[in-house]
């Protein structure tokens, strides 16, 4: 029984590299995303038009400018890689740890004071599309302090900075999202 | 052994989880205050969860990959013969095997339901099913098809010859193409274990308001089929980016294999439409848990469901069905020596089907009445499919036209492809068609039609694969007359079966029921017989396979004189599958055209190397 | 050299093509019992002319290739030619198949449909006068019939749906439950019954029929909706105009 050692994705691409592959697999898990994000949009359209139910709008227009932030951050933080530049790196990307916890605070607090119930379709509609986001957004975090960890230790530098463009690009698609959420879930009439 | 400890091991890890997951949503609803927190179908959807990571961690995923995570070093096992096949092994080879002989077992297990279901309808009246417990068996059977027509064509055939078609040593990710197979087993158990909850009620459609209400197998059923969903869409992305990326030096586009082609489509349409499935039944489940997407009175509406799950489900067949013609054309070319006939027609084919799944999909929905505005548009975009439909037709008949005809079981079974799936395609019209199908709607008609164009043309094409490939699977030739035997056998039983069953279909017999109007007796008894003789048949099949993988003479490596890489390697292929990476020269087809070459191997070893040059039959 | 075997194959075709088409006089429907039945019967049956061909000629081109073509020897002894199909065969089978499929999409498809939600006897816009009006409500696994003018009766489980002949006769469709739908084989109608909207279908009967007589005339639901789905029918009955008040008058003191 052999024990071989740390094995690589796409080990044996002929003669193209493997940033290239890897980037193209994560770009097409986006495409198959936003499938599903487009469909619960659609369903959103389809059961209430444009009709919803009163919102929190403050709130919503503070987290939305915090997410939005968060990309900045988080695109500073590959940029500073790719500049070895290893302490910012880390940096920033503890900053969009945090905005991301407190963007995801912000929609567990509006679940919290909904005036309106599961059990209505906007209610539905509501809590299912802010709540799926809401898990990208977790996962996003999960993935970002994993690599936080990582960057403490200087693993990653302009040499070797795939992990840390992944999961700044998923970020960068977790926050599209929310901009075609937003204006459909707080800003039609 | 190494492997059953594992397996056992994993197995055990996921048990764990699912009762943790149990636990700690329970935990969650007492803290919350709920009155009951044990009592919610939600601490089942913990449990899977947990439960599912668990096991694929215990499988060999923490090893492999999740210690990378936290920045530890990686490990592989590579264990030897059988056991490579029970561990979370990367080669591709080993992974479409397991697909393979997973969906076979699976696919004789459904099959057995359907025999039950033929022998409760062998007459009008409950004989020994419940109305029940024949729901129960029906959706199983239904379900449990799906999958294998979605997945052992795609995840066997496909991951098995893919690499080696365009000359890659693997998939473009191997440790992924690994979780997508570990993935499958909590699926199987997860369907399997409906009948111990209650039973699919609901068919394999699983229409709401009725999912919603049903008993609690629902749940089950709709976290395997996400989890389901969550293979293909892998699967098809891991697909995609190998075709594009890890082709051979000079294996351009306008030299893929036509089943690279298929493979390639059929791809992009899973990666970009499952998650519609996955969706619909994620809506179902907050349903179950009050939600009210479908519940009208409080604002839902059930058709909505029916758009997401068709929606997904249309092209879902075009998923099953193209693979199944990949594998007809590429066969036949090999088998008819001559060069596949209207190669880009063929191609632009795949690729217009790929372009027009999209848009059909409320041809299942012209009776459930949805906005009648809908119906004119939904009619012209189905049939609209027929016309790059007939292109596969065109490049089929002109292949096998003036050809060197080799009738061995995989050709015989690709021509059956041919010549089933233009009846199961002439019937779809009928049904696209809305004023007959106002009437056809919900009958036998459509049952008659999809196992026409599924049974018919993919699983006809599986089989063809099957008998294609074993030779270089398992290094061993299986008996040819008992092959032959199987396919006249399964020929005649299948069109008897299911070319009868549309008469009872016009005649007003409708689908899902386990008791018919008794003016039907006759027609019933006699489609009953006809399946049972189909059944019968796979007895040869499972016999043949089974002895000559343990006994069958050893195999050469091209035993079909065949021009593709595959073929121009060992059998079985070593382990990154070619002794040096090939270098392709020309097309794929080029029988008949004097001093063509398809792939060369110019590093390999001078001696004893099988088939290089690749030239193929001369 | 192709036109021997061009001959060989039409002839085939032809002779296929001539065995296939006897099934268009085949009994092959229920009681055609209304006025879409007929409908129902000569699109199904046009369609059928144009298919088989289409069927035969698959079957012809194959049977004719295995029988002519096939190698007898242990091996193949050479290749074929090596036509590629480019030029003018794959351009006059793609104007061929997309011509007969925009035919039969405008032929029977699209003027089918016109008619159907155009005429009297609609499917659909449901907007026509109709002489009877009845409101079904569908629910696991049983119907009501609610029939017009006070004499409101309903028919569920061991009961009997009698409708006149030669009337328009409107369902209005309800469910209250789950998804299920309205289906007379003998009327070739069918519409789903969805909690939450009225669905609507419409038919003219013209003949007299019986269940007992013939089991085409039936309701039977037509989506699955749980464990008795397949108990869920009722007998109909279409009778005379006179016969018809008669029932209607001979329930009204039960009925409440
Ligand atoms: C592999 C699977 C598969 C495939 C390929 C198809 C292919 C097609 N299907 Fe089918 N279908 C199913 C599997 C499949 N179907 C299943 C599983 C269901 C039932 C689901 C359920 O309710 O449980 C279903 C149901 C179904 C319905 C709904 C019936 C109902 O419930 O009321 C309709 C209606 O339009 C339909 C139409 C078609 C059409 C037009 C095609 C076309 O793609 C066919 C095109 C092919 C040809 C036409 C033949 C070849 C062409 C030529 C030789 C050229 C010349 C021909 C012409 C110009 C006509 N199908
Ligand atoms: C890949 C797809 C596929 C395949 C291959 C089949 C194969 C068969 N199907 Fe099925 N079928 C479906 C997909 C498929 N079906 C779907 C999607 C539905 C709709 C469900 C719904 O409405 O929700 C359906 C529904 C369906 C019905 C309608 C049920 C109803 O509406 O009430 C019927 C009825 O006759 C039927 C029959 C058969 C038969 C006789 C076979 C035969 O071809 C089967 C032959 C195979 C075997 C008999 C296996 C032989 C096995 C052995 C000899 C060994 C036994 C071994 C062990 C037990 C390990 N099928
Ligand atoms: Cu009601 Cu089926
Ligand atoms: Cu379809």
């Amino acid at each position: 029984m052999a024990l071989a050692t740390a094995h690589h994705e796409a080990a044996h691409a002929p003669a193209h590299n493997h940033l290239a592959i890897n980037r193209a697999g994560l770009w097409l898990f986006f495409f198959s995303e936003t499938i599903l994000f487009g469909l619960l949009l659609s369903a959103r359209f389809y059961l209430e038009g444009i009709h919803r139910e009163e919102l929190n709008q403050a709130l919503g227009l503070l987290i939305t400018v915090i997410l939005l932030l968060s990309s900045v951050t988080a695109y500073t933080a590959e940029t500073a890689i790719e500049h070895d530049n290893k302490k910012v790196a880390s940096w920033y990307l503890f900053f969009t740890i945090v905005l991301g916890l407190i963007f995801a605070g912000g929609v567990a607090y509006e679940w919290s004071i909904a005036h309106f119930h599961r059990s209505e379709s906007f209610g539905s509609i509501f809590f299912t599309m802010t709540g799926i986001h809401a898990t990208h957004v977790i996962t996003g975090v999960f993935m970002l302090i994993l690599v936080w960890a990582q960057a403490l230790r200087g693993r990653y530098s302009s040499k070797n900075p795939w992990a840390v463009s992944a999961v700044v690009m998923y970020w960068h698609f977790v926050d599209v999202v929310w901009v075609f959420y937003y204006p459909a879930l707080y800003l039609t009439k | 052994m190494y492997a059953v400890k594992s397996v056992a091991g994993a197995m055990g890890l996921g048990l764990i989880g699912f009762y943790l997951g149990l636990g700690i949503v329970a935990v969650l609803r007492w803290l919350f205050g709920y009155p009951d927190p044990w009592g919610g179908e939600i601490n089942i959807i913990g449990g899977w969860v947990l439960g599912v990571f668990l096991w694929l961690m215990g499988i060999g995923m923490w090893g492999m990959w999740g210690r990378e995570w936290f920045g530890l070093k990686t490990y592989q096992r590579n264990l030897p013969g059988w056991q490579r096949y029970f561990t979370f092994n990367t080669d591709h080879k080993v992974i479409g095997i397991q697909y393979l002989v997973t969906f076979m077992v699976v696919f004789f297990l459904a099959g057995a339901l359907a025999m039950l279901m033929r022998a409760e309808l062998a007459q009008s009246g409950n004989q020994f099913l419940s109305n029940s417990q024949y729901n129960g068996t029906m959706g199983l059977h239904g379900i449990l098809m799906v999958a294998v027509a979605v997945a052992a064509v795609i995840g066997g055939i496909g991951n098995y010859a893919v690499p080696l078609m365009i000359g890659a040593q693997d998939m473009a990710f191997p440790r992924l193409n690994a979780l997508t197979f570990w993935l499958v087993p909590p699926v199987a158990v997860g369907l399997l274990a409906t009948p111990f909850l209650g039973g699919i009620e609901h068919g394999w459609t699983a229409y709401p308001p009725l999912s919603v209400f049903t008993n609690s197998s629902q749940v089950l059923f709709s976290l395997s089929i996400i989890t389901f969903g969550l293979t293909s869409i892998l699967g098809a992305l891991n697909f995609i980016v190998t075709i594009i990326y890890m082709r051979a030096p000079g294996l351009t586009w306008g030299r893929l294999p036509i089943f690279v082609w298929s493979m390639f489509a059929t791809s992009w349409i899973a990666l970009l439409y499952t998650q519609g499935f996955a969706a619909a039944l994620l809506l179902i489940l907050l349903d179950r848990l009050g939600f009210s997407f479908f519940e009208a009175s409080t604002g839902g509406d059930p058709l909505l469901y029916q758009h997401v799950f068709w929606f997904y489900s249309h092209p879902a067949v075009y998923i099953m069905v193209l693979p199944g013609f990949g594998l007809a054309l590429e066969i036949i070319a090999h088998f008819s020596r001559k060069p596949l006939f209207a190669y880009k027609y063929a191609v632009a084919a795949f690729l217009g089907i790929l372009g027009l799944s999209g848009v059909v999909w409320a041809h299942h929905m012209f009776t459930s009445g949805m906005p009648n505005y809908l119906h004119g548009p939904f009619l012209v975009a189905t049939e609209l499919i027929s016309i790059p439909t007939g292109l596969i037709f065109l490049s089929a008949l002109g292949t096998i036209w003036l050809g060197r005809l080799w009738l061995k079981p995989p050709m015989l079974f690709a021509l059956a492809v041919i010549f089933n799936f233009a009846c199961g395609g002439v019937t779809g019209i009928f049904l696209a068609d809305v004023p007959t199908d106002i009437h056809l709607q919900d009958t036998y008609f459509v049952v008659a039609h999809f196992h026409y164009t599924i049974v018919g043309g993919e699983i006809f094409a599986l089989f063809a694969a099957i008998y294609y490939y074993f030779p270089k699977m398992t290094g061993r030739m299986y008996s040819e007359r008992l092959a032959k035997l199987h396919f006249w056998w399964m020929f005649i039983g299948f069109n008897a079966t299911f070319f009868l069953m549309h008469l009872p279909g016009i005649k007003g017999m409708n689908r899902r029921i386990a008791d018919f109007q008794s003016e039907l007796d006759p027609l019933n008894l006699t489609i009953s017989l006809a399946a049972f003789l189909l059944g019968a048949s796979f007895l040869v099949f499972i016999w043949n396979m089974v002895y000559s993988w343990v006994r069958g003479p050893v195999a050469e490596a091209n035993p079909w004189q065949v021009r593709t890489l595959e073929w121009q390697t060992t059998s079985p292929p070593p382990h990154e599958n070619f002794p040096a990476p090939p270098v392709v020269r020309g097309g794929p087809y080029d029988y008949g055209v004097p001093g063509s070459i398809h792939a060369t191997f110019p590093s390999a070893p001078s001696a004893g190397f099988a088939g290089a040059p690749a030239g193929g039959g001369q | 050299m192709h036109g021997k075997h061009l001959i060989s194959v039409a002839l085939l075709w032809a002779g296929l093509t001539a065995v296939g088409e006897l099934l268009v006089f085949a009994d092959l429907f229920p009681t055609v019992g209304s006025h879409e039945a007929e409908d129902f019967d000569s699109i199904f049956r046009f369609l059928l002319i144009l298919g088989i061909p289409v069927f035969t000629f698959v079957i012809a081109v194959v049977t004719y290739a295995a029988l002519t073509w096939r190698i007898r020897g242990e091996a193949p002894d050479g290749d074929g030619p090596p036509i590629r199909g480019h030029g003018w065969i794959p351009r006059i089978w793609l104007a061929i198949t997309a011509g007969l499929a925009i035919f039969v999409m405008i032929h029977p498809g699209l003027t089918g449909l016109a008619k159907l939600q155009s005429s009297a006897t609609a499917y659909g816009w449901g907007k026509e006068e109709a002489d009877l009006e009845i409101n079904v409500t569908a629910f696991m696994w049983q119907w009501t019939f609610d029939y017009p003018d006070g004499t409101q009766v309903s028919v569920s489980k061991g009961g009997e749906v009698v409708i006149p002949v030669d009337k328009y006769v409107k369902f209005n469709v309800n469910s209250i439950d789950v998804v299920h739908s309205l289906w007379i084989p003998a009327f070739r109608m069918k519409i789903d019954a969805v909690p939450g909207r009225t669905t609507f279908m419409t038919v003219h009967p013209t003949r007299l029929g019986d269940y007992r007589e013939d089991q085409s005339y039936r309701v039977q639901c037509a989506e699955l909706c749980g464990l008795d789905h397949g108990k869920m029918w009722l007998p109909v009955r279409v009778v005379t105009e006179s016969e018809f008040e008669a029932w209607l008058a001979s329930l009204k003191p039960q009925g409440n």
